[in-house]
Protein backbone atom coordinates (compact mmCIF):
# COMPACT_ATOMS: atom_id res chain seq x y z
CA UNK A 1 0.00 0.00 0.00
CA UNK A 2 1.20 3.55 -0.88
CA UNK A 3 4.37 2.07 -2.31
CA UNK A 4 5.34 0.65 1.10
CA UNK A 5 5.54 -3.13 1.39
CA UNK A 6 6.00 -3.57 5.13
CA UNK A 7 2.59 -3.43 6.87
CA UNK A 8 4.33 -2.21 10.07
CA UNK A 9 5.38 0.93 8.24
CA UNK A 10 2.20 1.78 6.33
CA UNK A 11 0.23 1.16 9.50
CA UNK A 12 2.35 3.80 11.25
CA UNK A 13 1.95 6.13 8.25
CA UNK A 14 -1.84 5.75 8.28
CA UNK A 15 -2.04 6.00 12.09
CA UNK A 16 -0.26 9.36 11.99
CA UNK A 17 -3.03 10.77 9.83
CA UNK A 18 -5.81 8.97 11.70
CA UNK A 19 -4.59 10.29 15.06
CA UNK A 20 -4.17 13.86 13.76
CA UNK A 21 -7.64 13.81 12.20
CA UNK A 22 -8.94 12.26 15.42
CA UNK A 23 -7.53 15.19 17.36
CA UNK A 24 -9.29 17.59 15.01
CA UNK A 25 -12.63 15.79 15.32
CA UNK A 26 -12.29 15.63 19.11
CA UNK A 27 -11.51 19.34 19.32
CA UNK A 28 -14.35 20.27 16.98
CA UNK A 29 -16.91 18.14 18.85
CA UNK A 30 -15.84 19.58 22.18
CA UNK A 31 -15.51 23.12 20.80
CA UNK A 32 -18.41 24.53 22.77
CA UNK A 33 -18.59 21.91 25.47
CA UNK A 34 -18.59 24.12 28.53
CA UNK A 35 -19.99 21.49 30.87
CA UNK A 36 -16.76 21.63 32.87
CA UNK A 37 -16.35 23.70 35.96
CA UNK A 38 -13.41 24.84 38.01
CA UNK A 39 -12.87 27.81 35.75
CA UNK A 40 -10.45 30.60 36.59
CA UNK A 41 -12.25 33.86 37.26
CA UNK B 1 24.37 28.53 0.46
CA UNK B 2 22.50 29.74 -2.61
CA UNK B 3 20.97 32.72 -0.92
CA UNK B 4 22.63 36.08 -0.44
CA UNK B 5 23.48 36.85 3.16
CA UNK B 6 22.03 40.42 3.15
CA UNK B 7 18.54 39.21 2.12
CA UNK B 8 18.52 36.56 4.78
CA UNK B 9 19.93 39.05 7.28
CA UNK B 10 17.06 41.48 6.61
CA UNK B 11 14.43 38.75 6.94
CA UNK B 12 15.93 37.59 10.23
CA UNK B 13 16.02 41.18 11.43
CA UNK B 14 12.30 41.66 10.69
CA UNK B 15 11.57 38.38 12.43
CA UNK B 16 13.55 39.46 15.50
CA UNK B 17 11.74 42.79 15.63
CA UNK B 18 8.38 41.01 15.77
CA UNK B 19 9.77 38.70 18.46
CA UNK B 20 10.86 41.69 20.50
CA UNK B 21 7.45 43.28 20.11
CA UNK B 22 5.79 40.10 21.43
CA UNK B 23 8.31 39.96 24.26
CA UNK B 24 7.45 43.53 25.14
CA UNK B 25 3.73 42.65 25.13
CA UNK B 26 4.52 39.88 27.62
CA UNK B 27 6.42 42.33 29.79
CA UNK B 28 3.49 44.79 29.75
CA UNK B 29 0.98 42.10 30.68
CA UNK B 30 3.06 40.69 33.53
CA UNK B 31 1.86 42.26 36.77
CA UNK B 32 2.10 39.51 39.38
CA UNK B 33 3.78 36.18 40.10
CA UNK B 34 1.04 34.13 38.45
CA UNK B 35 1.48 36.09 35.21
CA UNK B 36 5.20 35.48 35.16
CA UNK B 37 5.01 31.79 36.08
CA UNK B 38 1.81 30.51 34.43
CA UNK B 39 0.82 33.37 32.11
CA UNK B 40 -1.99 34.46 34.45
CA UNK B 41 -3.93 31.23 33.62
CA UNK B 42 -5.65 33.10 30.78
CA UNK B 43 -3.92 31.89 27.62
CA UNK B 44 -5.88 31.45 24.36
CA UNK B 45 -6.23 27.80 23.17
CA UNK B 46 -4.54 28.52 19.82
CA UNK B 47 -1.54 30.01 21.58
CA UNK B 48 -1.45 27.09 24.02
CA UNK B 49 -1.49 24.52 21.21
CA UNK B 50 1.22 26.20 19.16
CA UNK B 51 3.33 27.02 22.18
CA UNK B 52 3.13 23.43 23.40
CA UNK B 53 3.95 22.10 19.93
CA UNK B 54 6.75 24.57 19.21
CA UNK B 55 8.36 23.88 22.59
CA UNK B 56 8.00 20.14 22.09
CA UNK B 57 9.63 20.28 18.64
CA UNK B 58 13.16 21.64 18.70
CA UNK B 59 15.68 21.92 15.89
CA UNK B 60 16.99 18.53 16.95
CA UNK B 61 13.56 16.94 16.35
CA UNK B 62 13.61 18.20 12.76
CA UNK B 63 17.30 17.99 11.90
CA UNK B 64 18.53 15.29 14.29
CA UNK B 65 15.56 12.94 14.19
CA UNK B 66 14.85 13.71 10.52
CA UNK B 67 18.45 12.69 9.86
CA UNK B 68 17.93 9.55 11.95
CA UNK B 69 15.01 8.71 9.66
CA UNK B 70 17.36 9.27 6.72
CA UNK B 71 19.59 6.56 8.15
CA UNK B 72 17.06 4.22 9.79
CA UNK B 73 14.04 4.73 7.55
CA UNK B 74 10.33 5.27 8.01
CA UNK B 75 10.10 3.15 11.16
CA UNK B 76 10.44 6.47 12.95
CA UNK B 77 6.86 7.20 11.91
CA UNK B 78 5.89 5.18 14.97
CA UNK B 79 7.43 7.99 16.98
CA UNK B 80 5.42 10.55 14.98
CA UNK B 81 2.29 8.57 15.83
CA UNK B 82 3.27 8.49 19.51
CA UNK B 83 3.95 12.24 19.41
CA UNK B 84 0.42 12.90 18.20
CA UNK B 85 -1.49 10.26 20.13
CA UNK B 86 0.40 10.32 23.44
CA UNK B 87 2.08 13.72 23.23
CA UNK B 88 -1.06 15.60 22.27
CA UNK B 89 -4.22 13.56 22.72
CA UNK B 90 -3.47 11.62 25.92
CA UNK B 91 -1.49 14.53 27.34
CA UNK B 92 -4.15 17.19 26.81
CA UNK B 93 -7.32 15.19 27.36
CA UNK B 94 -6.28 13.08 30.33
CA UNK B 95 -3.29 14.75 31.96
CA UNK B 96 -4.09 18.29 30.90
CA UNK B 97 -7.49 18.82 32.47
CA UNK B 98 -6.51 17.17 35.76
CA UNK B 99 -3.26 19.14 35.89
CA UNK B 100 -5.06 22.40 35.26
CA UNK B 101 -7.65 21.82 38.00
CA UNK B 102 -5.21 20.56 40.58
CA UNK B 103 -2.80 23.39 39.81
CA UNK B 104 -5.60 25.85 40.44
CA UNK B 105 -6.83 24.09 43.59
CA UNK B 106 -3.36 23.98 45.09
CA UNK B 107 -2.31 27.37 43.74
CA UNK B 108 0.73 25.78 42.11
CA UNK B 109 2.72 27.79 39.56
CA UNK B 110 5.31 25.21 38.46
CA UNK B 111 5.33 21.49 37.70
CA UNK B 112 7.44 20.53 40.76
CA UNK B 113 5.19 22.70 42.93
CA UNK B 114 2.08 20.90 41.69
CA UNK B 115 3.52 17.50 42.62
CA UNK B 116 5.08 18.79 45.84
CA UNK B 117 1.80 20.26 47.08
CA UNK B 118 -0.24 17.24 46.02
CA UNK B 119 2.00 15.07 48.21
CA UNK B 120 2.58 17.76 50.86
CA UNK B 121 6.32 17.50 50.45
CA UNK B 122 8.80 20.32 50.04
CA UNK B 123 11.44 17.67 49.42
CA UNK B 124 9.65 16.51 46.25
CA UNK B 125 9.42 20.08 45.02
CA UNK B 126 13.04 20.88 45.87
CA UNK B 127 14.50 17.65 44.52
CA UNK B 128 12.47 17.86 41.29
CA UNK B 129 13.49 21.50 40.90
CA UNK B 130 17.15 20.66 41.39
CA UNK B 131 16.94 17.71 38.99
CA UNK B 132 15.47 19.95 36.29
CA UNK B 133 17.98 22.69 37.07
CA UNK B 134 20.90 20.29 36.74
CA UNK B 135 19.87 18.23 33.73
CA UNK B 136 17.83 20.61 31.62
CA UNK B 137 20.88 22.76 30.78
CA UNK B 138 22.19 19.65 29.00
CA UNK B 139 19.11 19.62 26.78
CA UNK B 140 19.14 23.42 26.42
CA UNK B 141 22.84 23.31 25.56
CA UNK B 142 22.07 21.01 22.63
CA UNK B 143 19.28 23.22 21.34
CA UNK B 144 21.58 26.21 21.67
CA UNK B 145 24.29 24.44 19.66
CA UNK B 146 21.73 23.67 16.93
CA UNK B 147 20.50 27.26 16.75
CA UNK B 148 24.00 28.75 16.83
CA UNK B 149 25.29 26.39 14.12
CA UNK B 150 22.40 27.59 11.98
CA UNK B 151 23.31 31.26 12.50
CA UNK B 152 26.96 30.47 11.91
CA UNK B 153 26.40 28.82 8.53
CA UNK B 154 23.63 31.04 7.17
CA UNK B 155 24.91 34.44 8.26
CA UNK B 156 28.58 33.47 7.97
CA UNK B 157 29.34 34.65 11.49
CA UNK B 158 31.63 33.21 14.12
CA UNK B 159 30.14 30.35 16.19
CA UNK B 160 30.96 32.03 19.51
CA UNK B 161 29.26 35.22 18.38
CA UNK B 162 26.26 33.18 17.24
CA UNK B 163 25.90 31.51 20.66
CA UNK B 164 26.12 34.89 22.33
CA UNK B 165 23.56 36.58 20.04
CA UNK B 166 21.04 33.77 20.34
CA UNK B 167 21.40 33.57 24.11
CA UNK B 168 21.08 37.30 24.67
CA UNK B 169 18.00 37.64 22.46
CA UNK B 170 16.11 34.73 23.99
CA UNK B 171 17.21 35.57 27.53
CA UNK B 172 16.03 39.17 27.09
CA UNK B 173 12.43 38.30 26.42
CA UNK B 174 12.26 35.33 28.78
CA UNK B 175 13.67 37.25 31.74
CA UNK B 176 11.58 40.38 31.22
CA UNK B 177 8.33 38.95 29.88
CA UNK B 178 8.06 35.58 31.68
CA UNK B 179 5.79 32.84 30.40
CA UNK B 180 3.44 35.24 28.59
CA UNK B 181 6.31 36.45 26.39
CA UNK B 182 7.51 32.86 25.95
CA UNK B 183 4.10 31.64 24.80
CA UNK B 184 3.35 34.59 22.51
CA UNK B 185 6.67 34.23 20.73
CA UNK B 186 6.20 30.44 20.64
CA UNK B 187 2.90 30.90 18.81
CA UNK B 188 4.54 33.03 16.11
CA UNK B 189 7.45 30.61 15.85
CA UNK B 190 5.04 27.65 15.72
CA UNK B 191 3.16 29.26 12.83
CA UNK B 192 6.41 29.75 10.90
CA UNK B 193 7.38 26.15 11.60
CA UNK B 194 4.02 24.89 10.33
CA UNK B 195 4.31 26.81 7.06
CA UNK B 196 7.94 25.77 6.53
CA UNK B 197 7.29 22.08 7.10
CA UNK B 198 4.14 22.10 4.93
CA UNK B 199 6.18 23.46 2.01
CA UNK B 200 8.90 20.91 2.66
CA UNK B 201 6.43 18.04 2.44
CA UNK B 202 4.79 19.26 -0.76
CA UNK B 203 8.12 20.01 -2.49
CA UNK B 204 9.58 16.64 -1.54
CA UNK B 205 6.67 14.58 -2.83
CA UNK B 206 6.42 16.75 -5.97
CA UNK B 207 10.13 16.30 -6.64
CA UNK B 208 9.80 12.51 -6.41
CA UNK B 209 6.69 12.26 -8.60
CA UNK B 210 3.93 11.91 -5.98
CA UNK B 211 3.25 10.03 -2.77
CA UNK B 212 3.13 6.44 -4.01
CA UNK B 213 5.89 6.96 -6.58
CA UNK B 214 8.18 8.43 -3.90
CA UNK B 215 7.57 5.55 -1.51
CA UNK B 216 7.98 2.96 -4.28
CA UNK B 217 11.30 4.49 -5.28
CA UNK B 218 12.46 4.19 -1.68
CA UNK B 219 11.17 0.61 -1.37
CA UNK B 220 13.09 -0.31 -4.52
CA UNK B 221 16.32 0.71 -2.76
CA UNK B 222 16.19 -2.07 -0.14
CA UNK B 223 19.27 -3.73 -1.61
CA UNK B 224 21.31 -0.54 -1.14
CA UNK B 225 21.41 -0.63 2.65
CA UNK B 226 25.11 -0.44 3.60
CA UNK B 227 26.56 -3.59 5.08
CA UNK B 228 27.25 -2.05 8.48
CA UNK B 229 23.57 -1.10 8.91
CA UNK B 230 22.28 -4.35 7.41
CA UNK B 231 24.35 -6.25 9.96
CA UNK B 232 22.55 -4.32 12.71
CA UNK B 233 19.14 -5.39 11.43
CA UNK B 234 18.35 -2.66 8.84
CA UNK B 235 16.01 -4.15 6.21
CA UNK B 236 15.39 -1.05 4.07
CA UNK B 237 13.97 2.45 4.48
CA UNK B 238 10.35 1.42 4.15
CA UNK B 239 10.67 -1.60 6.46
CA UNK B 240 10.95 -2.01 10.20
CA UNK B 241 14.39 -3.30 11.31
CA UNK B 242 14.61 -7.03 12.06
CA UNK B 243 12.78 -7.77 15.33
CA UNK B 244 15.17 -7.86 18.30
CA UNK B 245 18.18 -6.59 16.35
CA UNK B 246 20.32 -3.75 17.81
CA UNK B 247 18.77 -1.20 15.41
CA UNK B 248 15.29 -2.43 16.31
CA UNK B 249 16.03 -1.90 20.01
CA UNK B 250 17.41 1.59 19.41
CA UNK B 251 14.43 2.52 17.28
CA UNK B 252 11.77 1.04 19.52
CA UNK B 253 13.17 1.54 23.01
CA UNK B 254 15.08 4.84 22.75
CA UNK B 255 13.29 6.68 20.00
CA UNK B 256 9.69 5.46 19.87
CA UNK B 257 9.10 4.67 23.55
CA UNK B 258 11.72 6.88 25.20
CA UNK B 259 10.86 10.06 23.44
CA UNK B 260 7.24 9.08 22.71
CA UNK B 261 6.25 8.46 26.34
CA UNK B 262 8.81 10.72 27.99
CA UNK B 263 7.07 13.77 26.62
CA UNK B 264 4.13 13.42 29.02
CA UNK B 265 6.38 14.05 32.01
CA UNK B 266 8.23 17.04 30.57
CA UNK B 267 8.04 19.87 33.12
CA UNK B 268 8.21 22.64 30.52
CA UNK B 269 5.23 21.11 28.71
CA UNK B 270 3.14 20.07 31.72
CA UNK B 271 3.26 23.60 33.17
CA UNK B 272 1.41 24.81 30.07
CA UNK B 273 -1.75 22.98 31.10
CA UNK B 274 -1.98 25.42 33.97
CA UNK B 275 -1.96 28.44 31.66
CA UNK B 276 -5.54 28.17 30.41
CA UNK B 277 -8.71 29.05 32.22
CA UNK B 278 -10.91 26.04 31.49
CA UNK B 279 -11.10 22.54 29.99
CA UNK B 280 -12.76 23.89 26.87
CA UNK B 281 -9.52 25.70 26.04
CA UNK B 282 -7.61 22.40 26.41
CA UNK B 283 -10.07 20.57 24.14
CA UNK B 284 -9.85 23.29 21.53
CA UNK B 285 -6.06 23.16 21.70
CA UNK B 286 -6.21 19.44 20.74
CA UNK B 287 -7.73 20.45 17.40
CA UNK B 288 -4.69 22.56 16.56
CA UNK B 289 -2.06 20.44 18.33
CA UNK B 290 -2.70 17.12 16.51
CA UNK B 291 -2.23 18.41 12.95
CA UNK B 292 0.63 20.64 14.12
CA UNK B 293 2.68 17.71 15.39
CA UNK B 294 1.80 15.66 12.29
CA UNK B 295 3.27 18.50 10.24
CA UNK B 296 6.43 18.55 12.39
CA UNK B 297 7.64 15.06 13.17
CA UNK B 298 5.48 13.28 10.57
CA UNK B 299 6.96 15.45 7.83
CA UNK B 300 10.53 15.46 9.18
CA UNK B 301 10.66 11.65 9.40
CA UNK B 302 9.02 11.07 6.02
CA UNK B 303 11.22 13.61 4.25
CA UNK B 304 14.33 12.35 6.06
CA UNK B 305 13.69 8.82 4.79
CA UNK B 306 12.72 9.99 1.29
CA UNK B 307 15.93 12.00 0.94
CA UNK B 308 17.55 8.64 0.11
CA UNK B 309 15.39 8.31 -3.00
CA UNK B 310 16.22 11.87 -4.07
CA UNK B 311 19.96 11.50 -3.59
CA UNK B 312 19.98 8.12 -5.27
CA UNK B 313 18.18 9.51 -8.33
CA UNK B 314 20.39 12.58 -8.60
CA UNK B 315 23.78 11.50 -7.28
CA UNK B 316 23.53 7.73 -7.18
CA UNK B 317 24.27 7.72 -3.44
CA UNK B 318 22.27 7.18 -0.28
CA UNK B 319 21.77 10.04 2.22
CA UNK B 320 24.23 8.88 4.87
CA UNK B 321 26.97 8.76 2.25
CA UNK B 322 26.06 12.21 0.89
CA UNK B 323 26.19 13.57 4.45
CA UNK B 324 29.64 12.07 4.96
CA UNK B 325 28.40 9.72 7.68
CA UNK B 326 27.00 12.50 9.89
CA UNK B 327 23.22 12.02 10.05
CA UNK B 328 22.77 15.56 11.38
CA UNK B 329 23.76 16.82 7.94
CA UNK B 330 21.22 14.79 5.96
CA UNK B 331 18.34 17.28 6.28
CA UNK B 332 20.45 20.42 5.58
CA UNK B 333 22.09 18.69 2.58
CA UNK B 334 18.72 17.66 1.22
CA UNK B 335 17.13 21.07 1.68
CA UNK B 336 20.06 22.90 0.13
CA UNK B 337 20.24 20.70 -2.92
CA UNK B 338 16.60 19.79 -3.56
CA UNK B 339 14.63 22.88 -2.60
CA UNK B 340 14.24 26.20 -4.44
CA UNK B 341 16.37 28.97 -2.93
CA UNK B 342 13.40 31.04 -1.72
CA UNK B 343 12.28 28.04 0.25
CA UNK B 344 15.71 27.68 1.79
CA UNK B 345 15.18 31.11 3.39
CA UNK B 346 11.82 30.13 4.77
CA UNK B 347 13.21 26.89 6.07
CA UNK B 348 16.14 28.59 7.75
CA UNK B 349 13.64 30.75 9.57
CA UNK B 350 11.68 27.60 10.49
CA UNK B 351 14.78 26.14 12.08
CA UNK B 352 15.66 29.32 13.94
CA UNK B 353 12.07 29.50 15.21
CA UNK B 354 12.22 25.85 16.31
CA UNK B 355 15.41 26.46 18.27
CA UNK B 356 14.21 29.69 19.89
CA UNK B 357 10.80 28.38 20.92
CA UNK B 358 12.29 25.38 22.68
CA UNK B 359 15.11 27.40 24.24
CA UNK B 360 12.81 30.06 25.66
CA UNK B 361 10.71 27.49 27.48
CA UNK B 362 13.77 25.67 28.74
CA UNK B 363 15.22 28.90 30.11
CA UNK B 364 11.93 29.71 31.82
CA UNK B 365 11.53 26.22 33.30
CA UNK B 366 15.14 25.95 34.48
CA UNK B 367 14.88 29.35 36.12
CA UNK B 368 11.62 28.66 37.92
CA UNK B 369 12.89 25.22 39.00
CA UNK B 370 16.05 26.59 40.59
CA UNK B 371 14.75 29.96 41.74
CA UNK B 372 11.25 29.12 42.87
CA UNK B 373 11.13 25.36 43.54
CA UNK B 374 14.59 24.67 44.85
CA UNK B 375 15.81 27.92 46.38
CA UNK B 376 12.68 29.68 47.58
CA UNK B 377 10.34 26.80 48.44
CA UNK B 378 12.83 24.15 49.53
CA UNK B 379 15.86 25.94 50.97
CA UNK B 380 14.05 29.04 52.23
CA UNK B 381 10.80 27.20 53.13
CA UNK B 382 8.83 29.62 51.01
CA UNK B 383 9.55 32.61 53.22
CA UNK B 384 10.95 35.04 50.64
CA UNK B 385 8.36 37.16 48.90
CA UNK B 386 10.48 37.99 45.87
CA UNK B 387 9.62 35.03 43.65
CA UNK B 388 9.93 36.86 40.34
CA UNK B 389 13.29 38.47 41.08
CA UNK B 390 14.82 35.25 42.39
CA UNK B 391 13.49 33.41 39.36
CA UNK B 392 14.97 36.02 37.03
CA UNK B 393 18.36 35.64 38.69
CA UNK B 394 18.06 31.86 38.44
CA UNK B 395 17.15 32.08 34.75
CA UNK B 396 20.29 34.10 34.12
CA UNK B 397 22.36 31.56 36.10
CA UNK B 398 20.99 28.48 34.32
CA UNK B 399 21.36 30.17 30.93
CA UNK B 400 25.02 30.62 31.73
CA UNK B 401 25.28 26.92 32.55
CA UNK B 402 23.69 26.05 29.18
CA UNK B 403 26.10 28.32 27.33
CA UNK B 404 29.07 26.71 29.05
CA UNK B 405 27.70 23.28 28.10
CA UNK B 406 27.20 24.44 24.52
CA UNK B 407 30.97 24.96 24.41
CA UNK B 408 32.20 21.86 26.19
CA UNK B 409 29.79 19.08 25.18
CA UNK B 410 31.39 16.51 22.88
CA UNK B 411 29.82 16.16 19.45
CA UNK B 412 29.10 12.47 20.10
CA UNK B 413 26.65 13.20 22.91
CA UNK B 414 24.56 15.75 20.97
CA UNK B 415 22.18 13.37 19.30
CA UNK B 416 21.67 11.56 22.60
CA UNK B 417 20.92 14.51 24.85
CA UNK B 418 17.25 14.92 23.96
CA UNK B 419 16.63 11.23 24.53
CA UNK B 420 18.62 11.29 27.80
CA UNK B 421 16.58 14.16 29.19
CA UNK B 422 13.25 12.75 28.04
CA UNK B 423 14.12 9.35 29.51
CA UNK B 424 15.22 10.81 32.83
CA UNK B 425 12.00 12.84 33.10
CA UNK B 426 9.91 9.78 32.32
CA UNK B 427 11.58 7.67 35.00
CA UNK B 428 11.75 10.36 37.69
CA UNK B 429 8.44 12.15 37.16
CA UNK B 430 5.99 9.99 35.24
CA UNK B 431 5.06 7.54 38.04
CA UNK B 432 4.50 10.26 40.64
CA UNK B 433 2.84 12.65 38.18
CA UNK B 434 0.45 9.89 37.06
CA UNK B 435 -0.20 8.88 40.66
CA UNK B 436 -0.71 12.49 41.72
CA UNK B 437 -3.49 12.92 39.17
CA UNK B 438 -5.12 9.50 38.96
CA UNK B 439 -4.46 7.50 42.13
CA UNK B 440 -5.66 8.96 45.40
CA UNK B 441 -4.10 6.13 47.38
CA UNK B 442 -0.59 7.18 46.34
CA UNK B 443 1.25 8.53 49.37
CA UNK B 444 4.01 11.02 49.94
CA UNK B 445 6.42 8.21 50.76
CA UNK B 446 5.46 6.32 47.61
CA UNK B 447 6.04 9.44 45.53
CA UNK B 448 9.43 10.16 47.10
CA UNK B 449 10.53 6.55 46.68
CA UNK B 450 9.54 6.50 42.99
CA UNK B 451 11.23 9.85 42.38
CA UNK B 452 14.52 8.65 43.88
CA UNK B 453 14.44 5.16 42.37
CA UNK B 454 13.43 6.52 38.95
CA UNK B 455 16.16 9.15 38.97
CA UNK B 456 19.03 7.04 40.20
CA UNK B 457 18.21 3.84 38.33
CA UNK B 458 17.93 5.86 35.13
CA UNK B 459 21.27 7.56 35.74
CA UNK B 460 22.89 4.26 36.74
CA UNK B 461 21.69 2.55 33.57
CA UNK B 462 22.97 5.48 31.49
CA UNK B 463 26.40 5.48 33.05
CA UNK B 464 27.01 1.74 33.38
CA UNK B 465 24.85 -0.26 30.98
CA UNK B 466 23.43 1.63 27.97
CA UNK B 467 26.29 1.61 25.50
CA UNK B 468 25.41 4.82 23.62
CA UNK B 469 25.94 6.91 26.76
CA UNK B 470 28.13 4.70 28.92
CA UNK B 471 30.95 4.56 26.35
CA UNK B 472 31.27 8.31 25.67
CA UNK B 473 30.82 9.12 29.38
CA UNK B 474 33.55 6.67 30.35
CA UNK B 475 32.49 6.40 34.03
CA UNK B 476 32.07 2.64 33.88
CA UNK B 477 35.46 2.30 32.23
CA UNK B 478 37.09 4.44 34.92
CA UNK B 479 35.55 2.52 37.83
CA UNK B 480 35.20 -1.06 36.62
CA UNK B 481 37.59 -1.11 33.68
CA UNK B 482 34.83 -2.21 31.25
CA UNK B 483 32.75 -0.12 28.85
CA UNK B 484 29.48 -1.53 30.22
CA UNK B 485 28.91 -3.81 33.20
CA UNK B 486 26.31 -5.90 31.36
CA UNK B 487 26.70 -7.28 27.85
CA UNK B 488 24.58 -8.35 24.88
CA UNK B 489 21.09 -6.97 24.24
CA UNK B 490 21.01 -5.17 27.60
CA UNK B 491 23.46 -2.59 26.29
CA UNK B 492 20.98 -1.42 23.66
CA UNK B 493 17.89 -1.36 25.93
CA UNK B 494 17.10 2.25 26.79
CA UNK B 495 17.11 3.33 30.49
CA UNK B 496 13.44 4.32 30.17
CA UNK B 497 12.41 0.67 29.68
CA UNK B 498 14.15 -0.35 32.91
CA UNK B 499 13.90 2.68 35.19
CA UNK B 500 10.31 3.74 34.51
CA UNK B 501 8.64 0.39 35.22
CA UNK B 502 10.87 -0.01 38.29
CA UNK B 503 9.80 3.42 39.57
CA UNK B 504 6.14 2.56 38.96
CA UNK B 505 6.45 -0.68 40.94
CA UNK B 506 8.22 1.11 43.80
CA UNK B 507 5.54 3.82 43.80
CA UNK B 508 2.76 1.26 44.12
CA UNK B 509 4.43 -0.97 46.71
CA UNK B 510 5.60 1.84 48.98
CA UNK B 511 2.25 3.64 48.74
CA UNK B 512 0.33 0.54 49.77
CA UNK B 513 2.67 0.02 52.72
CA UNK B 514 2.33 3.56 54.06
CA UNK B 515 -0.45 5.60 55.63
CA UNK B 516 -2.98 7.05 53.15
CA UNK B 517 -3.07 10.80 52.53
CA UNK B 518 -5.67 12.54 54.79
CA UNK B 519 -9.06 12.75 53.07
CA UNK B 520 -9.27 16.45 53.79
CA UNK B 521 -6.16 17.17 51.70
CA UNK B 522 -7.35 14.92 48.89
CA UNK B 523 -10.64 16.84 48.83
CA UNK B 524 -8.70 20.07 48.32
CA UNK B 525 -6.56 18.53 45.56
CA UNK B 526 -9.40 16.95 43.63
CA UNK B 527 -12.00 19.69 44.18
CA UNK B 528 -14.03 20.30 41.00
Amino acid sequence: MLGIDDPQIWLAYILCFVSAIGCMIYGALKWNDDSDDGEVD
Amino acid sequence: MVLSTPVLGIIILIYLMVIFYLGWLGYKKTKQTEDYMVAGRQIHPYILALSYGATFISTSAIIGFGGAAGALGMGLLWLAFMNIFVGIFIAFVFFGSKTRRMGLNLNAVTFPELIGRRFQSRFIQGFSGALIGIFMPLYAGIVLIGGARFLESTLSINYDVAVLILTVIVAAYVITGGLIAVMYTDALQGTLMFIGMAFLLVFTYAKLGGVTAAHSALTAMNNLVPESLAAGGHLGWTSMPAFGSPIWWTLVSTLVLGVGIGVVAQPQLAVRFMTVKNDTALNRAVLVGGPFILMMTGVAFTVGALSNAYFYQTLGKISVVVAGGNTDLIMPEFINSAMPSTFVVLFMLTLLAAAMSTLSSQFHTMGTSIGHDFYREYLKKGELGQTINITKAAIAFTILASVVLAYILPISIIARATAIFFGLCAAAFLPMYTGALFWKRMTKEGAIASLLVGTFSSLFWLAFVHKSEAVPLGISKAIFGVDTILTGTWTVVDPILVATPLAFVVAIVVSLMTKPTPQEHLDTCFKK
